[in-house]
């Protein structure tokens, strides 16, 4: 046991480590604790007094504003952050948490590889070298998505930037969908730290690229809150779509070092474009394993519903060469939400996603196996009130599928569900069934449920069949919502 | 998708029998497993295998990573390295296999190239007018490794700077070295489509650390010869 060493972090506590066989990443030498609950990253390089300064505030100042708040133990998923600094043979170390074990394959032949993002991202690897076991849901996509929105949104509030969000720097587990965002040292705080590195290819925003093939240094884009935000957007459309929203067939010259400046940064162009269509790729026949997600006709982005469809416009198309019109990560993350209402079970027996975005459509069926979805399916259309007496629509839906749960959330607009809510907030409140061909909504919770259309109320224990047309008070008060029912695929 | 075409071009003259050979091998099968398990490598990653002693042979055709199975590597008895030889198949490979970008329609990335060798080129003439063809056929990365005590640095520095001196030739230092290349191949195949920025363009900072983006510093046994 020679090579276990102990030292006193600068907490006071006691940290003992495996002194042997580091793990190299970049810039850090990794071993792991006696006890394997965290790592301990020595820099290989001393680190100056900005550089010391910088991992001071991360363990101390920036940690406690964010893990000790209102929810913040709800981070402790999301971040993996450094806990603690220790100093060894003259080099300083953080002491970062383990990655959970959900974060490493289980399956052959991948067992043990960490959950790097690009497993899931890349068309190709998703489809031949990931494990189907491991493949998830297209509603564990959308949870993952949400969480990296929400660490995102925290960090900003905080008045931090991550400088290079990628699909390697968080990792994601589509089985339970849940992502960590990891590498958290390299955080950049506008003003007093300034990033160390320019970002990961696929995700540098067109500015920052565009900006260092400028001679006048001066005019150099770093990373910052607003590249955190197009780099937010890859991710989201990687994880839904599996293919990369800037990289398409528009050539703008023979050399690649040109080509890749030109499209990745001044003249970076969505793919899928509506008003200009020159960079959407073809399917090439030595793709065809990758399919159907580099098909853009077949799965267009259409697919991920309409609130994300505006934000991947507003993302790449108004906001890609334009930073301050990106989505903020508060709008990945409400987008998100809608859209989890939005989708339906998909029981296609080869479906790839198990579940899809309804698209508006009376008789939907799914864009990933092509099943015709069979039940009769119930819309609530959202309205809600200022005064309490007259409603208007919120441009707002949930779908109505066997199992599907109704929560606080969807009754009262004044509760969201992130890290604040509490427990009891997080009840479900009521739920849907399909019992002798018709759809029931059973309240389990909701004290002031009203039937509108035949002015009666549905006490808890009680249940109201759905009918096309048929109106519901979800809640009392002025943040109260009611719905409205409508039947399609009839 | 595109292709990281990789070529390996290794001498498998007479004086690499025995150990260094069967090390040479166990090597590239430890490189391909673990690139194996690397997302970024499995999407673009393509192998080729050239051996040079008396003649140059292509022993696997580039062959995308998950296809690759290690060759068997023989070393005959005695026999001259004719690495000139070598690069002229290297060439006429490259103009068949890899697709150029042009105008049209983007093509590969820009390949790398490994040269293991554990001698001096025996057909200089023809190395020598090799190295003058070398422009014509853009590497993004050639490496040159000088394995074992009579191996000579000079003619490889013609083809690169980066060359690695192995001192011996034991299992052990062939196994670092190629857990090297592994790693390098990794972080080509993570970088492919970065932008370049030249080292006096680095991001002005306060630096404390290297870039994240860098190399991890290579196995000590390692002399870097410049």
């Amino acid at each position: 046991m020679s090579d276990v060493v102990t030292t006193r972090a600068n907490d006071g506590s006691t940290v003992e480590f495996i002194y042997k066989d580091p793990m190299q990443g970049g810039v850090k030498d990794c071993y792991w604790t006696t006890d394997k609950s965290a790592v301990v990253a020595f820099y290989r390089n001393k680190l100056d007094y900005a550089g010391k300064d910088r991992i001071e505030k991360l363990v101390g100042q920036y940690r406690d504003g964010i893990f000790n708040q209102t929810g913040g133990s709800y981070w402790k998923d999301v971040f993996c952050w450094p806990e603690k600094i220790v100093e060894h043979d003259g080099r300083t170390g953080i002491v970062v948490p383990a990655y959970d074990k959900r974060f490493f394959f289980e399956a052959d032949p991948l067992k043990g590889t960490e959950k790097d993002g690009k497993w899931f991202a890349s068309a190709k690897n998703f489809n031949r070298f990931v494990p189907p076991s491991e493949r998830g849901e297209l509603r564990t996509f959308l949870r993952i998505c949400l969480q990296l929105s929400r660490g995102v949104r925290r960090l900003h509030a905080a008045g931090l930037a991550h400088s290079d969000l990628s699909y390697r720097n968080c990792l994601i587990d589509p089985k339970s969908g849940s992502a960590c965002i990891i590498d958290i040292d390299g955080l950049v705080v506008p003003g007093l730290f300034p990033p160390d590195v320019l970002g990961t290819p696929d995700f540098i925003a067109p500015e920052v690229v565009s900006s260092f093939a400028l001679k006048d240094r001066s005019k150099r884009v770093l990373p910052s809150r607003s590249t955190d935000l197009h780099a937010l957007a890859v991710l989201i459309y990687l994880y839904f779509l599996h293919r990369h929203p800037l990289r398409g067939d528009k050539i703008y010259s023979a050399d690649p070092e040109i080509q890749e400046q030109m499209e990745m940064g001044e003249k970076a162009l969505f793919v899928e474009n509506p008003n200009d269509r020159s960079n959407r790729p073809k399917v090439k026949p030595e793709d065809s394993r990758c399919l159907p997600w580099i098909d853009l006709d077949k799965i267009p982005y259409e697919t991920t519903g309409p609130y994300l469809k505006a934000l991947f416009n507003q993302a790449f198309i108004d906001g890609l060469h334009n930073p301050f019109a990106r989505p903020s990560a508060a709008d990945w993350e409400d987008a998100l939400l809608k859209t989890s209402d939005l989708m339906l079970p998909c029981d296609g027996s080869s479906c790839p996603k198990r579940w899809f975005v309804y698209d508006n459509k009376t008789r939907p069926s799914c864009p990933y196996c092509g099943k015709r979805y069979e039940k009769p399916l119930p819309v609530l259309d959202f309205y809600i009130t200022r005064d309490g007496a007259s409603f208007r629509p919120e441009n707002r839906r949930a779908m109505v599928w066997s199992g599907q749960g109704v929560y606080k959330w969807h009754i009262d607009r004044a509760v969201v569900p992130n890290e604040k809510l509490s427990a009891s907030e997080g009840k479900r409140l009521g739920y849907f069934v399909f019992h002798n061909s018709r759809w029931s909504l059973v309240n389990e919770g909701m004290p002031d449920l009203f039937d509108i259309t035949n002015d009666k109320p549905i006490p808890p224990g009680g249940h109201i069949a759905l009918t096309n047309g048929l109106r519901l008070r979800l809640a009392a008060g002025n943040t109260g919502r009611v719905a409205n029912v409508q039947i399609a695929n009839v | 998708m595109r292709r990281l075409p990789i070529y390996i071009l290794l001498d498998t003259s007479g004086s690499m029998r025995g150990e260094p050979i069967e090390a040479v091998k166990v090597g590239l099968q430890t490189m391909t497993s673990s690139l194996r398990r690397d997302p970024y490598a499995l999407e673009t990653v393509w192998l080729s295998v050239i051996t040079f002693d008396l003649e140059a042979k292509v022993l696997v055709p580039l062959t995308e990573l998950e296809q690759f199975s290690t060759p068997n590597l023989r070393a005959p008895e005695t026999s001259p390295t004719n690495l000139g030889e070598a690069l002229e198949l290297l060439f006429k490979r490259y103009r068949l296999e890899i697709k150029k970008s042009t105008l049209q329609e983007k093509g590969d990335w820009l390949p790398l190239l490994l040269v293991m060798t554990d001698g001096k080129p025996s057909d200089t003439q023809l190395f020598n007018r090799m190295v003058a063809e070398l422009k014509n056929y853009p590497f993004a990365k050639i490496i040159a490794c000088a394995a074992g005590a009579k191996a000579k640095v000079e003619p490889l520095k013609a083809l690169t700077d980066e060359i690695y001196a192995l001192d011996t030739m034991d299992a052990a230092s062939f196994g670092k070295f190629w857990a090297w290349v592994s790693t390098t191949v990794g972080r080509a195949s993570l970088e492919v489509g970065s932008i370049r920025i030249k080292e006096e363009e680095k991001v002005p900072e306060p630096s404390h650390e290297p870039p994240d983006d860098e190399l991890p510093p290579p196995p000590e046994e390692i002399r870097i010869v410049f």
